[in-house]
């Protein structure tokens, strides 16, 4: 043991040293989130339970029942039953979603023509009952209000003499 | 009323006070120590129970109250069940010769003298020794008495960590008694009357020092709780204890915390005295609880900062360093005591 050694243990320096570093983590701001009275803010790209969005125009789901989010799905965890309304537009009947095959890879989000299909925010998905995972139309279409904020900014609002049929198409 | 009477009353007053206050003040300072616990390492600690948490202690009691009390079939039942208070009553023993307050002089109430000390005892340091060696008893015996392997080890590392800390810090604290040329503790506070530049840390700085290691040894905590040691052995020589017996163990551990703290605030920091004589109209016992409170902190602080030392660590430190330092400091103080 050297003389720069015994000085320093002399002196307690490493354990002043060490010390000091709990001493400021004592005084700093704290990191932790008291998680269940405060909710963690999610990235804006969070992909949490599916929604189903609406059409503010006619107050029904995007969704056309065009399969092709049930087509995509790695774990074939959604299952739709389409039907044609009175005007001819195809709409879902029935719209289920096994959450619990589900594995929040979005690919149905992307693959949506219609952008009918959102991944949200919503992340405390815990339950003890097993069947409230198997969500059907009318969970997906209420948790919406789950959605991204900047999702709602995309659908433009109905303008005089544009259909918003048109405006979609424009935009793909 | 003649005195006596008088000074019998005040004894049952001041019995009765004192370990209640302490008890309060500990159910208090494990809330303290998880927290703080938090704070040292960027959290928050506990947060439910009560305003800020506070109430942390009693729902711990709660929950120690209403688990099962297992005792192991092949324990020594009897000495099983007798360890928890063999570190528990020595823990409040030494409180008795804690002086928190001036001792003897004038009547200061009602005509009668009110001493603020429980037992104006003679020998009190050696007293605080002697209990302090006792409570390793408890340890030891709880270790063997449990009949499992980690216990046993347990145990046995705190009989080899008494071994170790004890002779350095019986030399060290002979500083002070030359010093103060008195092993009672109310003369010592007395010999450090004044400012706090009259207090024996600055002239007992290498003492106090060693003092303060080894009473983190003698309380068995970090850096040197290798008889718990959770990583190594389970929980040491609690591994078969559960319930309010394990609770007793660390409520005594905790008591011994504050009666540590105003053993070393009395030998080296001027115990209730306070650090300006301008400050004398701040009664004693505030002073002396200060005190404590601050050194209480810097348990804390030191146990949530530092590792724990090895085994071998711990003895070349307490037999190489610590021994021969607190004998130098004896001879030391012994010349400069004697020419003075």
């Amino acid at each position: 043991m050297g003389l720069k050694d015994f000085v320093k243990k002399a002196a307690f320096v490493d354990i002043l040293r060490g010390m000091s570093v709990t001493g400021t983590y004592f005084v700093v701001d704290k990191v932790t989130f008291d998680y269940p009275r405060e909710k963690l803010q999610v990235y804006p790209r969070f992909r949490g339970a599916q929604a189903l969005l609406t059409d503010p125009a006619t107050g029904d789901t995007k969704c056309v029942a065009c399969m092709l989010c049930a087509t995509i799905c790695p774990s074939q965890c959604i299952s739709i039953v389409g039907e044609q309304t009175a005007d001819g537009r195809s709409r879902p009947a029935s719209f289920d979603l096994d959450l619990s095959r589900c594995i929040f890879c979005g690919l149905c989000e992307e693959v949506c023509p219609e952008a009918a299909i959102v991944m949200t925010r919503q992340y405390e998905l815990a339950t003890f009952d097993k069947s409230d995972f198997q969500l059907d139309k009318e969970w997906l279409v209420a948790n919406a209000v789950n959605a991204h904020k900047e999702l709602f900014a995309l659908p433009p609002a109905p303008v005089a003499g544009v259909t918003p049929a048109a405006t979609t198409k424009e935009e793909r | 009323m003649s005195d006596p009477i008088a000074q019998l009353i005040f004894l049952i007053i001041k019995a009765v006070l004192v370990p209640v206050i302490i008890v309060m003040m500990v159910a208090f300072i494990i809330f303290f120590e998880r927290k703080f616990a938090g704070f040292f390492q960027g959290r928050w600690g506990p947060t439910y129970l009560g305003p800020w948490g506070s109430f942390q202690s009693f729902g711990d009691i709660a929950k120690l109250l209403s688990k099962e009390d297992l005792i192991p079939v092949r324990s020594d039942k009897r000495v099983f069940r007798l360890a928890p208070y063999i570190i528990f009553v020595p823990a409040f023993l030494v409180m008795a010769v804690l002086p928190f307050g001036p001792v003897g002089g004038e009547p200061n109430l009602f005509g009668y003298r009110f001493d603020y000390v429980i037992a104006n005892f003679d020998a009190g340091l050696v007293l605080f020794l002697a209990l302090g060696a006792i409570s390793v008893y408890g340890v030891v015996l709880a270790g063997w008495s449990s009949n499992s392997n980690f216990s046993l080890l347990g145990g046995l590392r705190a009989g080899a960590q008494m071994i170790s800390y004890e002779l350095a810090m019986g030399f060290s604290v002979v500083g002070v008694m030359l010093m103060a040329g008195s092993m009672s503790l109310v003369d010592i506070v007395d010999g450090q009357a004044g400012n706090f530049w009259d207090w024996y840390f600055i002239p007992q700085v290498v003492g106090g020092l060693i003092f303060f290691v080894a009473t983190l040894a003698e309380l068995n905590r970090t850096p040197f709780d290798l008889a718990e040691a959770e990583q190594e052995l389970v929980a040491g020589y609690l591994t078969e204890y559960s319930g309010m017996r394990w609770g007793i163990f660390m409520f005594a551990e905790y008591v011994n915390m504050v009666v540590i703290s105003g053993i070393v605030s009395t030998l080296y920091f001027g115990g209730w005295r306070a650090p300006l004589e301008a400050l004398d109209f701040i009664p004693g016992p505030i002073w002396l609880f200060i005190k404590i409170c601050a050194f209480v902190f810097l348990y804390m602080w030191v146990r949530w900062t530092i590792f724990r030392y090895r085994y071998n660590q711990l003895m070349s430190m307490g037999w190489k360093v610590l021994l021969p330092l607190s004998i130098a400091n004896l001879v030391v103080t012994a010349i400069v005591v004697s020419v003075t």
